[in-house]
């Protein structure tokens, strides 16, 4: 939680060199100003900073060194559970412009130059840091002290830090989940199957983790060929078909699913909530058998073998998803299990959810559920599959047609999450929390970035955007795995208050906090977030077109079009008013 | 080691995988001969939606997704033929895939994959492509009805087989293809 109270009488305009600072909704530029897009000026610049948040969580803000001459400098950071990164300005090939995303963790006090050497900037004048502070559940209400130093060219300079704690709690679990999505192990560089392979894997749960996420690891192809270290190994056929072993899952799922993977985090060890089966068409049981009683007999042994397995294991606060990922477009089966658009394959989700029913014992505490992935004729499904599918994951454009659907999915007791991009970073630094957030206003669980590990060739010169990526290799830097962008950061805090938010419903009617936070985040109402059903909505989902999807009335599209750098921040603010009367 | 030896080295290397190499292309073109046989070409024929192959041939500057979207199966048809595939690859004991391949009619010619099998292996196609441009070879194969044997990447060994329906017309064809070393995490997106 942070709150950025630019004082005035210690602020003002900063002119020349120096240390300054800027809330973490204006993402600075090399050259000491602000990303054009973010709409900050000169003077957004401040020489103190003052944050407040609430316990258990995060409050954020940019550092920045401003050296119009360039030059050796040295960054100290004296802040108790200051974590510092440097930010990375990456130049868009589309915009021709720089961005700052990819952060890199450094230890203060930081030594370099202006121009950075390695970012390769050039006329670069201004080097920009975020700085993260962590406040503890059982951190003591009150205030917190520090300041940042910049000492250049024999001068020094001092940019004040004060952190307000509240009293208030975020709970520890969110009421969204933000999912991050990715597919097999083949970009992974370290030697398969090596210790170190896996440990990059468990570096991306990790990270998301920390950022108030999930993550995802689809492990197998369109045509049913799974990844070996995610699945166990099967050996036999028909009534003789078995596990074999247990090894490589293991080893990858292992620490995942008792939550050691995630020893030594701020937010403590913990089971990962969610997981992908490797169940396809063709694995456990071999297609060559569909019809007939060898499916059957394969697909319920194998799959009354992992139950048993998890059970043994402990393995009881993760749900395990059976999810078919295929579409008949890639030509290996004859129905789409992603994206279903005709209505003749919803029988295969009918018949895989009786197979599951029977490889499950009853009463068992192994959570499996029946996802589905839906967009084109989730309406019609939510009626036909009833009782079968019991996690959505809807896309959203067509979601949001469906006003009704979150509450009669949700008193069915499905899972609802929605689905869709991930702002690039030439869109304005708070279009990473409108989902979050229209998870909330819409009243479902969690949103599924489909991909976030996809930062494009060279993300580093020649950078695509960062649409399909929320983490870099941190390789070029010597860390082997993962490092966390600006925008999983903002999304992160935006989580935070939330569910901090939403944890005010015991006090005040949720619908009085969801009308106020709409008309802070962007003047709507809660019912704007909707788009009122197109008549398409009532054709046969096989005759839509992405056109004619497209060209549907979004009368409300406008409110979400020019969103303003600050958005979430008045959202943010709201919750610390709120935070501040329960004291 | 010297130079000779190092050249000794790669001759018995190269010497070796071309052994071996003969000895799956062999086997993958005995498999090829019993899949012209086998492989039904008249069911293959009714396996893709007549409004399915329809949309396969539009194009809409505004909706790139037209075809794939709209690409449909009569699942009998695509069953029956998928099976058979599946049971011509158990006939060699190493991973081996046959895929089905069968022309657009088209002008220019194209051609789809149109069943794929579960180690995702092609020499031919493209990750995700819904058709492409014909390929030499497999015109070859669909004009001469001769079987035609590919190995084009490296590692990689494609037998190509027609497959002929009842009224004598070679209408499709199979790709019976397997790979020296395979790469388990290929294709698993």
């Amino acid at each position: 939680m942070r709150q950025l109270v630019w004082l005035a009488w210690m602020g003002g305009l900063v002119m020349g060199a120096g240390l300054e600072g800027l809330p973490e909704y204006l993402r600075p530029d090399p050259f000491g100003g602000v990303v054009r897009v973010d709409g900050g000026g000169p003077g957004s610049f401040r020489n103190s900073i003052e944050l407040a948040g609430a316990r258990g969580g995060y409050v954020s803000f940019h550092l920045v060194v401003k050296m119009p001459e360039g030059g050796a400098y040295t960054l100290s950071l004296v802040c108790p559970g200051a974590d510092l990164y440097r930010e990375w300005f990456h130049f868009t090939e589309a915009g021709k412009s720089y961005y700052p995303d990819a952060l890199i963790p450094v230890r203060a006090p930081y030594q370099s130059r202006l121009p950075e050497p390695d970012n390769r900037v050039e006329k670069q004048t201004a080097q920009a840091f975020w700085v993260d502070i962590w406040i503890g559940p059982d951190a003591r209400p009150g205030v917190l002290e520090g300041q940042a130093t910049l000492e250049a060219g024999g001068t020094r300079s001092v940019l004040p830090i004060r952190v307000k704690v509240l009293p208030a709690v975020i709970p520890e679990e969110d009421v969204v989940t933000m999912d991050h999505n990715s597919y097999g192990s083949s970009w992974i560089p370290e030697r398969y199957q090596s210790d170190a392979f896996f440990a990059r894997i468990h570096a991306h749960h990790r990270i998301f983790y920390e950022h108030r996420g999930v993550y995802h690891q689809l492990g197998y192809g369109h045509g049913g060929k799974v990844g070996p270290e995610f699945a166990p190994e099967l050996e036999g056929a028909g009534r003789g078909k078995r596990v074999s072993s247990w090894s490589l899952f293991d080893r990858h799922y292992g620490p995942l699913l008792d939550g050691s993977a995630f020893a030594g985090t701020r937010r403590g060890a913990r089971p990962i909530p969610f997981v992908y089966l490797p169940i396809n068409p063709e694995w456990p049981a071999s297609f060559l058998w569909w019809g007939e009683p060898g499916y059957e007999v394969e697909f319920v042994n194998v799959v009354s073998e992992m139950e048993r397995h998890f059970r043994e294991k402990g393995w009881t606060r993760t749900h395990f998803e059976l999810f078919f990922n295929h579409k008949k477009r890639y030509k290996a089966f004859p129905w789409d299990g992603d994206e279903t658009r005709f209505p003749e394959d919803n029988r295969y989700f009918v018949e895989y959810a009786r197979l599951l029913k029977k490889a499950m014992p009853a009463q068992t505490p192994v959570r499996f559920v029946f996802r589905a992935d839906v967009s084109w004729m989730m309406e019609q499904q939510f009626k036909e599959l009833a009782g079968v599918i019991n996690f959505w994951v809807c896309g959203g454009t067509e979601f949001g047609w469906y006003d009704y659907a979150p509450r009669m999915l949700k008193q069915r007791g499905d899972i609802v999450w929605f689905y869709g991009g991930t702002p690039p970073v030439t869109q304005v630094s708070s279009a990473i929390t409108t989902n979050p957030l229209r998870a909330w206003m819409w009243g479902v669980d969690g949103y599924v970035h489909w991909q976030t590990v996809a930062p494009g060739r060279d993300p580093w010169f020649h950078f695509d955007g960062g649409g399909t990526a929320l983490v870099y290799p941190g390789d070029r830097f010597g860390i082997q795995g993962p490092i966390a962008s600006l925008r999983l950061k903002v999304e992160r805090n935006a989580v935070q208050d939330i569910t901090l938010l939403d944890s005010f419903k015991s006090k005040r009617p949720l619908e009085g906090l969801k009308a106020e936070a709409a008309r802070r985040y962007n003047g709507a109402k809660p019912q704007d977030w909707w788009t009122p059903r197109p008549s398409l909505a009532d054709l046969p989902s096989y005759e839509w077109t992405n056109t004619s999807i497209d060209e549907a009335p979004k009368p409300n599209q406008r409110l979400f079009a020019r969103l303003e750098a600050a958005a979430f921040e008045k959202v943010h603010r709201f919750v610390m008013e709120l935070a501040g009367e329960g004291k | 080691m010297t130079s000779f030896g190092i050249l000794t080295g790669m001759w018995m290397l190269a010497a070796g995988w071309q052994a071996g190499g003969d000895s799956m292309a062999k086997e993958l073109e005995e498999v090829a001969r019993v899949a012209t046989v086998m492989v039904d070409g008249d069911l293959c024929q009714r396996i893709v939606t007549p409004r399915a192959l329809q949309y396969m041939l539009k194009v809409d500057p505004k909706d790139q997704w037209l075809g794939s979207d709209n690409f449909d199966v009569n699942q009998e048809a695509y069953i029956r033929t998928k099976k058979t595939l599946i049971r011509l690859g158990r006939l060699v004991s190493f991973p081996c895939d046959v895929n089905l391949w069968m022309p657009l009619g088209s002008e220019p010619p194209k051609i789809q994959i149109l069943i794929r099998n579960s180690n995702e292996m092609s020499q031919f196609w493209p990750w995700g492509a819904l058709s492409q441009e014909m390929i030499p070879a497999m015109k070859k194969v669909l004009e001469s009805g001769q079987q035609v044997t590919v190995r084009e990447k490296p590692g990689w060994i494609s037998v190509l087989a027609p497959v002929w329906n009842s009224l004598g017309e070679v209408v499709a064809l199979v790709e019976v293809v397997s790979q020296r070393q395979r790469d388990p995490r290929e294709n698993v997106k």
